[in-house]
């Protein structure tokens, strides 16, 4: 796919015919420099955004076709979102933003029930009724990776999300996301520019100028074709 | 409770600033309507319950071509044997030229409404005789009492001055007979018979040559409610006399014509404040929306609809409009509680007729309720607009 922002003489073309595809349970990192694309491709991937040429399927399924009530239920359903910043909204309790993408979705039945274990698993079971403002950068990037995991999404997607972390939560935070993908099966694709945080990953994906490169550092013909 | 509902009542409440505004804004769109309300509808009143009470009486007998020949006492039994009534009375109307020696120096007035009444009839049916200020109410036959701008006219007369009236009776004689001067009245706010000269109505045909005639019949009721209904009742006993019959509501229509559209244009400006409102709200929730496009985003991101973030911004104009019009409706009562119990009058002088309108007031609460979600729906509509990845960009 690509991705073009801009009109004539201003156009970036933020993603240059990037193709790859990733397996069900992998864990996969995708890392650059700041301003190669990576979170572009993230919101693609998360249909967040739609690429300006190309298409992007999940589950088999041709993303592009789907309408905007239908991608909302896609994302809601299939994918799950960790953010650089946690994102939680400061309006509700740290148990109500884990509990709010199954409201959403409509599917209440044992929410809260699985929001719960989710909150233990990330060691937050006695910050449930904090609001998310009375907490730490790091619980609340637990609390958000609860949050991206209560629906049990197919795919998991993270941007940075130790990029706004000290290094000794970055180090539990990333030790708990790959303990909960392997623990729940989930494909997890995350962007970093900070490649020394994930060691032993299945895969990376490396993002220059736009392009992407299987593994950590293109080779020059790579870089050439 | 619904997750919509929640978040935003949270949103809203944690943003307190905002709330206090867009409700204030509610709340006095609906007090500026109360307090309208109150003085424009309490004077209307006023000046409908002042000419029932001194004047027409609920119900205003007359005749459709000439005077009411029919006697007073068959009439007024007619009247009085239904439950609803109060009294019935005969009034007879003229026009005077009054002459009077005050210190020596003659005081002449022209063209004064004068009033025949029967006293014992006329303090069961209307309420003239407790303006007297000064001195008795019509005592005989041979005194007058004045209007208090009359007297005033006539060189501040006083209770026991005399006076000479002039009447042209109805062969076009000039009739002029001599009066003692027996009270004065005034009513508070000058609804009453503050310009006219009220005398025993039997003088007054004497003078008129209207032997048992009147040019009216007062009727006042225990209920006014059944206004209509006793005066369907009278027409239908006196199919074949001329004989109108008009409720208050249609025999004060004349005075009242004007009135009444004044108060449906104070009305309408209180509408355009309630309007005004609303636009306070539309630009509230704006504000409101812009604070929240990360939220926004982020509810997005995770799979809300832009059905969902709709909602979420109406419940918000709900819950402003439920509060806004529960203040509002409270500070309204409160001032109309205010005003019946300090018997509020209209320039210091005219009581006002303060009433609950029930009616009234649950269709300004519910319009300013309606109003808010209105004003909420351009807001929320943008909110939808949002793309979130633009909206999470403001992080």
């Amino acid at each position: 796919m690509t991705k073009i922002f801009g009109e004539g003489p201003n156009q970036v073309k933020a993603l240059d015919d990037v193709s790859f595809s990733v397996e069900k349970g992998e864990f996969v990192i995708v890392v650059g420099s700041s301003g190669s694309g990576k979170s572009t491709l993230l919101n693609m991937i998360g249909l967040l955004d739609r690429p300006t040429k190309g298409k992007v399927f999940i589950d088999g399924i041709d993303t592009t076709k789907l309408n905007d009530g239908k991608i909302s239920a896609f994302r809601n359903k299939k994918l799950g979102f960790i953010f650089q910043f946690s994102n939680l909204l400061n309006d509700l309790t740290v148990l109500e933003n884990v509990l709010l993408p199954r409201q959403i979705g409509g599917t209440n039945g044992s929410a809260k029930k699985d929001a719960l274990e989710l909150l233990q698993a990330v060691g937050l079971e006695d910050q449930i009724n904090k609001r998310t403002n009375k907490i730490s950068g790091g619980q609340a990037q637990r609390a958000a990776i609860a949050r991206g995991l209560v629906n049990r999404p197919s795919i998991v997607l993270a941007d940075e999300p130790t990029g706004n972390l000290d290094s000794v939560t970055s180090m539990k935070i990333v030790q708990l996301m790959k303990t909960m993908a392997k623990k729940l099966n989930q494909t997890f694709i995350v962007v970093t520019h900070d490649r020394k945080d994930f060691s032993d990953v299945d895969r990376i994906i490396t993002i220059i100028d736009g392009r992407a490169f299987e593994g950590e550092q293109p080779t020059e013909l790579e870089m050439v074709a | 409770m619904e997750y919509r509902l929640r978040l935003a009542k949270r949103m809203l409440f944690n943003k307190k600033g905002s709330l206090i505004g867009a409700v204030l804004a509610v709340t006095i769109g609906i007090l500026v309507i109360h307090v309208n309300f109150v003085i424009f509808q309490g004077l209307f009143d006023a000046i409908v319950r002042d000419i029932s009470n001194y004047r027409n009486g609920d119900i205003l007998i007359t005749d459709e071509a000439d005077y009411i020949d029919k006697s007073d006492l068959a009439l007024a039994n007619w009247f009085e044997r239904i439950p609803y009534v109060q009294g019935a009375t005969p009034r007879l109307s003229s026009t005077a030229e009054i002459n009077m020696t005050k210190n020596g120096k003659l005081i002449e007035e022209t063209r004064i409404p004068v009033v025949g009444v029967d006293p014992d009839r006329d303090v069961r049916t209307s309420t003239v005789h407790e303006t007297v200020a000064e001195g008795t109410y019509v005592i005989n036959r041979n005194s007058v009492v004045l209007g208090s701008n009359v007297a005033r006219d006539l060189g501040d007369a006083q209770v026991g001055d005399n006076l000479k009236l002039l009447i042209t009776d109805r062969w076009g004689e000039d009739q002029v007979r001599n009066f003692r001067v027996a009270g004065i009245v005034q009513s508070p706010g000058g609804q009453g018979l503050d310009y006219s000269v009220v005398m025993h109505i039997d003088s007054l045909r004497d003078m008129m040559s209207r032997e048992g005639e009147s040019s009216s019949f007062m009727v006042k009721l225990n209920d006014p409610t059944k206004a209509y209904e006793v005066k369907e009742f009278f027409l239908r006993a006196f199919p074949n006399d001329d004989f109108l019959a008009e409720t208050i509501e249609e025999s004060a229509e004349e005075q009242l014509a004007g009135f009444r559209s004044g108060i449906a244009m104070i009305n309408m400006i209180g509408y355009f404040g309630m309007m005004s409102s609303a636009f306070a709200i539309v630009t509230i929730q704006m504000m409101l929306v812009n604070g929240k496009t990360r939220e926004i985003g982020v509810m997005r991101s995770i799979g809300a609809k832009r059905k969902d973030i709709l909602i979420i911004f109406l419940f918000q104009g709900m819950i402003i409009g439920a509060i806004g019009a529960g203040v509002g409706t409270a500070a309204g009562l409160g001032y109309t509680f205010y005003a019946k119990e300090t018997k509020m009058s209209f320039n210091n002088s005219l009581p006002l007729e303060v009433s609950y309108d029930w009616a009234k007031i649950t269709q300004t609460a519910l319009t300013s309720f309606t109003l808010a979600i209105i004003a909420s729906l351009y807001p929320s509509y943008r909110a939808t607009k949002l793309l979130p990845v633009e909206a999470m960009r403001t992080v």
